[in-house]
C-alpha cells in the first residue's frame, strides 16, 4: 500500500513527528512505501536545521532524514506554513532578502498543491495531529 | 494525477488556533487541483460557518469569508453536523452559505465514500 504521512504537531511540544516516525518505520517493515512526508502547521519546525535539542532529549529530525534517504522519501515542508514561522531555506531567503535560512537542505519547501499530489498517488492519507 | 474524493473534516474552532485557516486553504487548492472535495464541518469547527463574524477586531482574516470562497474554487459539497449545530444552539439559517445537514449516520456514510480524509 501507498502512504502519504501528514505532520501537524511541532516536534517537542507534540508527539505527532516522534509518532509518526514510527509508524513510517512499521510501515516500512511491513512492506508498505511512503510516498511524501506532508509536514503542515506547527509540524513544519521539525524541518529547522538550527534547532538545538537537550543531549538529554530524543530529536527526530536525524531520524527522518536517515530514514527518507534510505527508503527514497520526500520530506515536504509547506511554503505557506513555513515561511511565516520562520522556516526558510536559501532560495526563499534570497528572495525576501532576510537575514539567514533555517530550513534543513533535506526537506523540500513546496506548495500545498503537492499535498493535494500526494493525496490522489496514495492509497491512505494518514494524519498526525498537533 | 488520479482525481480522488476527499473529504476536510474540520472540527477546530475558528480563531483559537490557525488549523481552521489552514485546512480551509488545503480544501480551496484541493478544489483548484480538480479534485473530488467535501467538506463536513463539525464539533467547535461549526462555529467557521457562523455569520457576522470579524477577523478585523482579532487582526486576522475573517475564517467565514474563506468559507464562502468554498463554491468559487469548486467546492460545492459542504455539509454540517446536525448534532453539533443544535449542541450550540445553532440554525441553518446562522451559517454564511448553505451547509447540507447530516446525522451521524449520514456522516459515517459520507466518510465511507471516500478516498480520503484530510483532518484539520
Amino acid at each position: 500500500m501507498i502512504l502519504t504521512i501528514a505532520i501537524h504537531g511541532a516536534p517537542y511540544s507534540s508527539q505527532a513527528s516522534a509518532t509518526a516516525l514510527r509508524f513510517a518505520r512499521a510501515a516500512l517493515s511491513a512492506g508498505h512505501s511512503v510516498h511524501r512526508v506532508f509536514f503542515y502547521h506547527d509540524g513544519v519546525h521539525a524541518a529547522s536545521a538550527l534547532a538545538v535539542p537537550p543531549q538529554d532529549e530524543p530529536s527526530p529530525q536525524p531520524d527522518w532524514v536517515e530514514l527518507a534517504r534510505h527508503h527514497g522519501i520526500e520530506l515536504a515542508v509547506c511554503i505557506a506554513a513555513a515561511l511565516k514561522r520562520g522556516v526558510v531555506n536559501e532560495q526563499e531567503r534570497e528572495r525576501y532578502e532576510l537575514p539567514g535560512s533555517s530550513a534543513h537542505p533535506s526537506f523540500a519547501i513546496v506548495g500545498l498543491g503537492q499535498l493535494i499530489e500526494a493525496v490522489g498517488c496514495s492509497d491512505r492519507f494518514v494524519t498526525f495531529a498537533a | 494525477m488520479m482525481h480522488k474524493r476527499i473529504l476536510f473534516l474540520l472540527r477546530q474552532p475558528p480563531y483559537a488556533t490557525s488549523h481552521a485557516l489552514e485546512a480551509l486553504e488545503t480544501a480551496l487548492v484541493a478544489g483548484v487541483f480538480d479534485q473530488q472535495v467535501s467538506v463536513l464541518f463539525r464539533d467547535e469547527g461549526v462555529w467557521q460557518l457562523v455569520t457576522g463574524q470579524d477577523g478585523a477586531a482579532l487582526d486576522c482574516r475573517t475564517v467565514g469569508r474563506v468559507v464562502q470562497a468554498l463554491p468559487e474554487y469548486d467546492v460545492s459539497a459542504i455539509y454540517v453536523c446536525a448534532r453539533s449545530l443544535a449542541a450550540r444552539q445553532l440554525s441553518l439559517a446562522d451559517l454564511v452559505l448553505p451547509a447540507a445537514p447530516l446525522d451521524p449516520a449520514e456522516q459515517a456514510a459520507l466518510l465511507a465514500a471516500q478516498d480520503a480524509v484530510v483532518n484539520d
